[in-house]
């Protein structure tokens, strides 16, 4: 167990080291871009100087670890304000956003897995499938604009735009955040409902669950038997999704004007402010490393054969 | 492995490798034909065949320019003229589908290609040199490479070298090759760890031993004999991907990364439909999107219809992004 945590850490290591050499392999040199084209070749070795990046990538990377502990991910070129204020801001956001997604996916799919699975080749199955078929094609950030034509604009249902604090009314804020939660969710109920039809249809040809059948025991009592036992090997599959959200909500949260990571990260894209184009995507990396990490522990959790793996 | 032993007794070199080859072309022989007789395969032949076709042939069709600015046709509805209507620029909608077709396959299959020889390469690899540093190496390597989000580090790459076109030496590389190679790259770890477990179970098999006995080289039983075998299941989960990449591609054009405008793409013009999400120009945010959905469901049935026809066995790998 702990080496697993270790080949996290060392993996989330690498993965800075990438990121950070990436950072600084870009064509224009931050001071360029801060100083601008007019600046003398002495600004900008002043300001390549004052910041350090005069110096070795190896002493670069080094000075950034360095901080870390202290001032955090430092203070961005562009703006001067500090990047960890700026991130402390705009993750409980998305991280809230993608949860919510999370939730609609695993509940839609663990309920449409259910149910195709227990009606295996008949017409509520093959709707099922010929639906998350769909649900796997469907472009997210498409239905985005779809949904907020429909369900904002024409029948006024919910706010098209940006997410009401929870300060307004919980009802407002969980109905803002209906539409791109959905948006996001909707290519994972297609994608995870497909693993959990195979899991019960497994379990539901195993031996103990033909004879609790053949004893008569409950339809309802032995569906639940079969969702505890088909849950494990999804558990790792959803893990990775929770990850891979963060990917597309910072799409979605563009077309919904939400100021999470989206905003902090195509600002900084926009305005080259690369520590900050870094420290964005370093933490998303490491949301997805550490859910990838959590559905493992869970894993073995509720599956006791694999703990002393 | 009952052919494999049979074919070690066998004499002649040569002919002994056609034999062992064969095994994996077998299992593709006709596989358009039985592709085809799953009904969903069929579907997906026939969507796939239409788009591939229209954006080959676009050039040739009778189309209006998909450049040309025509202000006093600005956002008119579907009709006569404009089939599928104009957007804001007066630019008709259906010859910007049509040639924005082109970038979206292009790059879809071409990361696919670029994933996929990747993918085969590390993985073989790696499952051959079982046991090995060279495996442990190749092992580290593909967790490390797991572990980035593609869809992130797609934007943030794109958005820390821009739009503009790149010089690599004597190659200047345009936004839309950058994007082929980065997210062709990023394909590769998911489709290496498939192939490694493929390989290796491959390259334990008695034939593989026999092969070495004969003489034959490493890299010929990596690519004669290994690659041949474990084809099928990879060009199923590769098949899956086409769709992916498609998606990618326009979601990096949608936030501006992709394909830069004027160029017509399924991704730029949803992004200038944005604009116009609460007004009653329902058409201009409503081709485009199909289009991407078209394309992606008809590869995605044909992924499917492969998974029935060359590898039943096998699960859902779930999502991939």
């Amino acid at each position: 167990m702990a080496s697993r945590v270790a080949t996290s850490l060392v993996v989330l290591a690498v993965v800075s080291v990438l990121l950070f050499v990436l950072t600084r392999l870009t064509p224009l040199s931050p001071a360029r871009i801060v100083l601008g084209a007019d600046a003398t070749a002495e600004q900008v070795h002043e300001f390549e100087r004052e910041r350090g990046l005069d110096r070795s990538l190896p002493d670069q990377y080094a000075a950034w670890v360095a901080a870390l502990p202290r001032s955090g991910f430092g203070a961005s070129y562009i703006t001067g304000r500090s990047i960890d204020a700026e991130l402390r801001e705009s993750l409980p956001v998305t991280f809230e956003l993608v949860s919510a997604a999370f939730v609609l996916a695993l509940a839609g799919a663990i309920l449409l897995g259910l149910i195709a699975a227990l009606t295996e080749d008949r017409w509520p199955d093959h709707l099922i499938r010929v639906l998350s078929m769909t649900a796997l094609s469907v472009p997210g950030f498409w239905l985005a604009l779809i949904l907020i034509r429909v369900f904002a604009v024409r029948l006024g249902w919910v706010p098209p735009n940006g997410i009401v604090p929870l300060a307004e009314g919980w009802r407002l804020h969980a109905a803002s955040l209906l539409l791109p939660a959905l948006s996001i969710a909707l290519y994972y109920i297609g994608a995870l409902c497909r693993l959990m039809r195979a899991a019960v249809i497994e379990v539901l040809g195993q031996d103990y669950v033909r004879t609790a059948r053949a004893l008569g025991v409950r339809r309802g009592l032995v569906a639940r038997y079969a969702l505890k036992n088909a849950l494990p090997p999804l558990v790792s599959v959803a893990g990775m999704s929770f990850g891979y959200m963060f990917g597309w909500a910072i799409i979605i949260e563009l077309v919904f004007n939400i100021p999470g990571l989206s905003r902090a990260l195509l600002t900084a894209i926009t305005q080259r402010d690369y520590p900050m184009i870094q420290a964005t995507v370093l933490v998303i990396t490491a949301m997805f490393i550490l859910s990838n990490l959590a559905a493992d522990l869970l894993q073995r959790l509720i599956n006791p054969r694999l703990r002393h793996v | 492995m009952s052919e494999a032993a049979r074919a070690t007794g066998a004499p002649p070199v040569p002919a002994t490798a056609r034999v062992l080859r064969r095994r994996g072309r077998a299992a593709r022989a006709g596989v358009m034909r039985r592709l085809a007789a799953t009904g969903i395969g069929a579907v997906g032949l026939a969507v796939v065949g239409v788009v591939g076709l229209a954006a080959v042939l676009a050039p040739w069709l009778p189309l209006h320019d998909p450049l040309l600015l025509a202000m006093e046709h600005r956002l008119e509805p579907p009709g006569p003229l404009f089939l599928l209507g104009t957007d804001e620029l007066g630019r008709d909608i259906l010859a910007r589908l049509v040639w924005g077709a082109r970038g979206s396959l292009a790059i879809g299959l071409l990361t696919v290609a670029i994933g996929l020889s990747g993918g085969l390469f590390v993985g073989i690899m790696a499952g051959y040199y079982g046991g090995t540093l060279v495996e442990d190496v190749l092992l580290g390597l593909i967790e490390v490479f797991a572990a980035i989000p593609l869809l992130v580090w797609a934007i943030a790459i794109v958005g820390i070298f821009g739009t503009g076109s790149v010089r690599l030496g004597p190659l200047e590389l345009p936004n839309e090759a950058k994007i082929v190679i980065l997210v062709g790259l990023l394909f590769v770890p998911g489709l290496a760890r498939i192939a490694y477990g493929l390989a290796l179970a491959e390259a334990k098999a008695d034939y593989v031993a026999a092969r070495r006995l004969q003489g034959a080289g490493v890299w010929s039983i990596m690519a004669g004999d290994i690659l041949p075998n474990i084809l099928s299941p990879m060009l199923v989960q590769a098949s899956v991907l086409i769709g992916i990449g498609i998606i990618i591609e326009a979601a990096l054009s949608f936030i501006g990364l992709g394909v830069q405008p004027p160029t017509p793409s399924w991704g730029g013009m949803l992004a200038d439909a944005r604009t116009l999400a609460f007004s009653d120009e329902w058409w201009v945010a409503t081709w485009p999107g199909l289009a991407i959905f078209v394309a992606v469901i008809g590869f995605n049935f044909i992924g499917d219809a492969l998974r029935t026809v060359l590898d039943p066995r096998r699960r859902d790998a779930g999502p991939a992004l």
